[in-house]
């Protein structure tokens, strides 16, 4: 596969949410808000990325009786890392607080070490970087679909602007995370209608 | 060279999590100033916001170095207190030496099994004294500032927090206006058990010292209404005295109109 292949692939045709199916949990609890969801699939992008590049360096090296708990190590650390740091830059303080658990629900993230599993193991660190940055912006994508139309819908707002006219009376319904997931199954529905092959018999 | 060897294995894995540990601890304490920093601000922030020193969404889009300025400009004094109501304590109130009694954990423990409490009083130049109070919710601790006029037993304004309530349900003791804006005004029985009621239909009763729970938030209502409580019969010995005089006060002149 090449570069190229390998950034489009988690995009499409290999979604890490819609074809996959993982990583939903998060996906129904960060996107009341695009902020949050904003910072959030930032967020996964870089600890994907970085824990692919990192494991794929250290590849040849982990003793494969304990290769899960050394990945998890690293990206508990990667993780943790991304928290301190959200925390301590005043814009992005609020919005962690806002996503309180989920930040660091991200070690828990199925993306993140199914990736580590299935690609960063068997590949050269830069293809290993690319994939995890690419499944981190797949994840990224459906979750800014997601709460753009939970947000307009539900608060009658965009990045906390208001865009509905005054008075609009915010819809509990779509404010709740069982609409996120009435809201991935129709992207599911959508992406397998344009995409046949994706279609099981 | 055989990676399944059982020296090998604990060699490597001992190494790694030296590494990630030396990382985290040299992050954690760089970062830390900044964090602490950005937390004080937050507090200062929603008592100011309780003590109506500016609207809370003005507040909240003012960058923390003037929240610093804004609360110097306009604290009076700031002092704590132990269980017996005495002053034992002092808090710097100057901008760049601002303390704050913020972790209430321990406060709270210390109300419930008796202990030393260290309860912090801010007095704002307004006259307004606000109190923190704190408690566990559905998911996880709530937490909030409530403000008195200077009469010690009116509310002038109050701001809740909390870790992990649900959005749309628990979440709205601190994301709907409305719901704070409920207790301006109400007043605070000390002494009396219970010296506030949030619950379901409280102000059918027409008492002034009750607030409606939210609806579908039944779990987070209780959980606030006990922190408001179990927080305010720590208070009262220090609060409850100053306000008995006060209010005999009021109905003194409110007699002599009559």
């Amino acid at each position: 596969m090449t570069l190229k292949e390998t950034f489009l692939q988690p995009l499409f045709k290999g979604n890490p949410i819609t074809v996959l199916v993982l990583g939903i949990c998060s996906s129904l609890a960060v996107t009341v808000t695009l902020k949050g969801a904003l910072v959030m699939a930032l967020s996964v992008t870089v600890v994907c990325g970085l824990s692919n590049l990192v494991l794929s360096l250290l590849r040849k090296g982990i003793p494969n009786r304990v290769r899960i708990i050394v990945q998890l190590v690293v990206v508990a650390m990667l993780v943790i890392l991304v928290d301190q740091i959200l925390k301590s830059i005043e814009v992005t303080f609020p919005i962690d607080k806002q996503l309180s658990v989920y930040i660091g629900l991200i070690i828990t993230n199925c993306i993140v070490m199914g990736r580590i599993e299935a690609f960063a193991l068997g590949s050269k660190p830069l293809p290993s970087l690319v994939d995890g940055l690419a499944n981190g912006f797949g994840y990224g994508m459906i979750l800014l679909i997601v709460a753009f139309f939970r947000e307009l819908f539900g608060s009658g707002t965009l990045f906390g602007l208001q865009v509905m006219p005054a008075g609009y009376i915010t819809n509990n319904l779509v404010i709740l995370p069982p609409f996120a997931l009435i809201l991935i199954g129709c992207i599911i529905w959508v992406h397998r209608s344009v995409d046949k092959e994706l279609q099981e018999k | 060279m055989n990676t399944n060897n059982n020296i090998y294995t604990v060699v490597y894995t001992a190494i790694i999590v030296v590494v990630v540990a030396g990382i985290l601890a040299f992050v954690a304490s760089k970062l830390g100033p900044a964090q602490q920093a950005n937390a004080k601000a937050e507090t200062l922030r929603q008592m100011m916001s309780a003590a109506g020193i500016k609207s809370t969404d003005e507040i909240y889009a003012t960058r923390n170095a003037d929240i610093l300025q804004l609360y110097a400009d306009n604290i009076q004094e700031a002092y704590t207190i132990g269980l017996d109501g005495e002053k034992n304590g002092e808090l710097g109130i100057t901008k760049d030496n601002i303390q704050l009694v913020d972790r209430f954990k321990p406060q709270d423990r210390a109300i419930k099994d008796g202990g030393n409490a260290t309860l912090p009083v801010y007095v704002f130049k307004s006259g307004k004294i606000v109190i923190p109070v704190y408690g566990a919710g559905l998911w996880g601790p709530v937490w909030g500032y409530v403000a008195f006029e200077a009469d010690r037993y009116t509310i002038a304004g109050v701001y809740f927090d909390h870790e992990g309530e649900t959005p749309g349900l628990g979440a709205k003791i601190k994301d709907e206006p409305w719901f704070r804006e409920k207790f301006a005004g109400k007043t605070v029985e000390w002494g009396d058990t219970p010296a506030f009621r949030l619950e379901k239909n409280a102000e059918a009763s027409g008492a002034a010292n009750a607030v409606d729970a939210i609806t579908g938030a039944t779990m987070t209502s209780k959980g606030l209404n006990e922190a408001l409580n179990v927080w305010f019969a720590a208070y009262e010995k220090h609060m409850g005295n100053a306000a008995f005089f006060s209010m005999l006060e009021n109905h003194a002149i409110n007699a002599e109109e009559d």
